[in-house]
This record gives structure tokens, C-alpha cells and sequence, in this order.
């Protein structure tokens, strides 16, 4: 029995097993691959100490400094499915002796005292019509993947967030024009980059703007463009594009704990913001699987330390 | 999970990639891992390829492997270990 297992391996289970394998916890780190959602962005500005890398190098840096730990355990390739609650032998201050076994998906299962939950989440879908249908046919969700795809093209990136922004960067590069669709009046994402964007001639940004609809081309197989509703004037408009990469951010990717903990009504897993406890005794959760208000790498690292520190206390016997 | 012998198969294996692609990276670490030969076909800069890659596969999406006759969209490690017989 592990005294403790990180489910996920991105910034928040990476700090944490950093910690964690320092303070010499006997744990395991489980995940399908390391790095989370920040591995495809092209650029990253705001991780500090370095002034800019690519999602994939941070990534790959956090990895090697985790990897090179003494004593540590990883089972990599699988996703957590499930947790069962067993009897563990072991109270922290005087409760019921709790313990979970984690079931993954190839089959395996491990049993342990207390469990981080750092799965992260997945890309957010618009839920709109034609989206589904012309997935790898014109809408993308990777613009460092596919922005060369749609060379001398014209593209638009759904979103107003930093990923949003930066796919702008991404598809300017190649495509001949490029729309930046924005739900709302403001634009999330750094003001720095939104600047940049803004001098680019080859960008056209139009906010206020929902996308309600993603068509097809005239052949009926791939992108023929989308209709948006333009809330300035309220009405429902077209544009003709070859892409649509959507950059609307993430939905937590908590299913595998069940009822076990309170998860708000997006799913997040609701957590205390200083020990990063969720409501359920020995379960911890951080990053973009909890309901933290702000959706950043360094955040996320940092909450993985917070809710470690506090299970070691809790290993401690509470001290 | 890691199979140490080298994997014989007589199937051809193309990848279709992009350089800045994090999904590509991970495919192709996952055949060299496995000592699986592979040509790369850079979709970036090869417009035949590419035309390649979407009359084959209907998509405008990297990577996309084909092994075989089999087109396998994204990395689908369960797909590529199914039709390599790894299982």
C-alpha cells in the first residue's frame, strides 16, 4: 500500500511529486502522459525565471526534473477509472482507518492512504452545430499541430483566453487571413499578446460574437465556414472559412472520483484554496480539476505543493 | 507496456507530422521505443504529402499514421498497438 498517489501528470502532479518524492513519501504517480494541456502551446511567456519556451520544452524540463527523483514510482500509458474506498489501517487522528484503491483503465489497480487528484482537464467543446461533424475536417483543437494545414487559407480561432490568442500567433503564420472570435466585450488573455495581435494586418477581431453554427464546404466534407450571432446588433451572420480552431478552454476531467467528493455544477472539484482538501477525508485535488477561479501553469504547480505540504501533514498524524 | 524486442512487421509505416506537433513527437517516440521503422512525411513542407495524407485519410488533422492499408488518426496507442499485433 502506497502511502500516497498523484493521479495526473501536469504542472500540479509533477510539483507535487517533486515534493513528495524530497519528503521521501512512498508514492506513485499515475498518468498517461506527462506534461497536460499547456504541452501544445506554442509559446509560453509568463512561466518565471524563463522569459519564453515552447508548452512542449516546460513540459519536457518538468518531466526531467521530476524523473530524476531518487526512489520514485511511475505507471505511465493509463487513466485512472475509477476509486474504491478499502480499509487501510491507518487514521490520521483517531477516524476511520480509510483507504482507496485506484482502478485504471488497462486493468491495474493500486491501494493507497491518501490520493491527489491532478487529472486536468480536456478541451472544452463549443456544443454547437456541424462542430462534431467536421472535427479533423477543418475544426481543430491544436493549432501548433494543424495551423500548417491551412497555408494561404483562411482561418478563425473561437476563444479570448491566452491559448485563443496565442492560436492567432499560430495560424498568422501560415494562413492568409485569420479571425479571432470572441464571445464577450473583453479579451481575457494577456493585454500584451492581444496588442501584438491587434497590429497584425492579416488578423480581424470580432468581439460580442457567439458562433452558433459550423458549416460545410460546397463538396459537404470538409469546413465551409461558420455562422455567428453578432450580440451588437443581434443578428446572425456568416463567414466563409477553411478552419476553425477552438481555444474556449477546458472542462475537468473528474468523472473517475464519482460522488466521492462535492463537485460544483461545471463538475470542478471544489477544494479548499489553502490546504487544496476536497470534502472527502485523505482525497486532495489541485489544478484545472478543482473550481481555482484562475487557469494558469504556475498556478497549478503551485496548488499541487499546497495540497502535498498538507498531506504530509496528514501523514504526520495531523502535525 | 514497453515491448524491448524489436517488433517485426512487414507493413509499411508512414506518419504524417508537423514539427511544432506535440501528438507527432509522442508517435514517433512511441515507434522508436518500440524499434519500429517508420518514414516521416513533414505535411508543413511537403505538399505532396500532404495531399497524400488527406485524400487517404479525410482529414486536415496531424498526425495520422498509416501502417498497412490502416489510416490511424491522432495517437491512438491502442489503435497502433491493435493493428501491430503488440497486444
Amino acid at each position: 500500500m502506497y502511502d500516497l498517489i498523484i493521479i495526473g501528470g501536469g504542472p500540479a502532479g509533477i510539483s507535487a511529486g517533486i515534493y513528495a518524492a524530497r519528503k521521501k513519501i512512498k508514492f506513485l504517480l499515475i498518468t498517461e502522459s506527462f506534461g497536460g494541456q499547456s504541452v501544445v502551446a506554442s509559446e509560453i511567456q509568463n512561466w518565471v525565471g524563463i522569459k519564453s519556451i515552447s508548452g512542449f520544452e516546460l513540459a519536457k524540463k518538468m518531466e526531467e526534473h521530476f524523473m530524476v527523483q531518487p526512489g520514485i514510482e511511475v505507471e505511465e500509458g493509463s487513466l485512472a477509472e475509477k476509486i474504491e474506498k478499502i480499509s487501510s489501517g491507518f487514521s490520521a487522528e483517531g477516524g476511520p482507518a480509510v483507504g482507496w484503491k485506484v482502478h485504471l483503465k488497462n486493468g491495474k489497480s493500486f491501494e493507497t492512504k491518501t490520493i491527489l487528484a491532478v487529472a486536468g482537464g480536456r478541451r472544452r467543446r463549443l456544443g454547437v452545430i456541424g462542430e462534431k461533424k467536421f472535427e479533423g475536417k477543418g475544426v481543430a483543437y491544436c493549432s501548433t499541430c494543424d495551423a500548417p494545414m491551412f497555408a494561404k487559407k483562411t482561418a478563425a480561432i473561437v476563444g479570448g483566453g491566452n491559448a485563443a490568442l496565442g492560436a492567432v500567433k499560430d495560424l498568422s503564420a501560415y494562413a492568409d487571413k485569420v479571425y479571432l472570435i470572441v464571445r464577450s466585450e473583453n479579451i481575457k488573455g494577456d493585454q500584451a499578446l492581444f496588442e501584438e495581435i491587434k497590429k497584425d494586418k492579416k488578423v480581424e477581431i470580432l468581439l460580442n460574437s457567439e458562433v452558433i453554427e459550423v458549416f460545410g464546404s460546397l463538396t459537404g466534407e470538409f469546413v465551409g465556414g461558420v455562422k455567428y450571432l453578432d450580440k451588437k446588433d443581434g443578428t446572425s451572420k456568416e463567414l466563409k472559412l477553411d478552419g476553425v480552431f477552438v481555444e474556449i478552454g477546458s472542462v475537468p476531467n473528474s468523472e473517475f472520483l464519482g460522488d466521492l467528493v462535492k463537485k460544483n455544477k461545471y463538475n470542478e472539484v471544489v477544494v479548499d484554496h489553502g490546504s487544496q482538501k476536497t470534502s472527502c477525508e485523505s482525497i486532495w485535488a489541485a489544478g484545472d480539476i478543482t473550481d481555482l477561479p484562475y487557469r494558469q501553469i504556475i498556478i497549478s504547480a503551485s496548488d499541487g505543493i499546497k495540497a502535498l505540504l498538507s498531506i504530509k501533514e496528514y501523514l504526520n498524524g495531523g502535525k | 507496456m514497453t515491448n524491448k524486442k524489436n517488433m517485426h512487421t512487414d507493413k509499411k509505416i508512414k506518419i504524417y507530422s508537423t514539427p511544432t506537433c506535440f501528438y507527432c513527437v509522442k508517435v514517433k517516440e512511441f515507434f522508436a521505443k518500440n524499434n519500429i521503422k517508420y518514414e516521416e512525411v513533414n505535411v508543413a513542407t511537403d505538399m505532396k504529402g500532404r495531399e497524400e495524407m488527406v485524400k487517404k485519410s479525410h482529414q486536415l488533422g496531424v498526425p495520422v499514421i498509416e501502417i498497412g492499408h490502416e489510416v490511424i488518426v491522432g495517437f491512438d496507442r491502442v489503435a497502433i498497438e491493435e493493428v501491430l499485433g503488440m497486444k
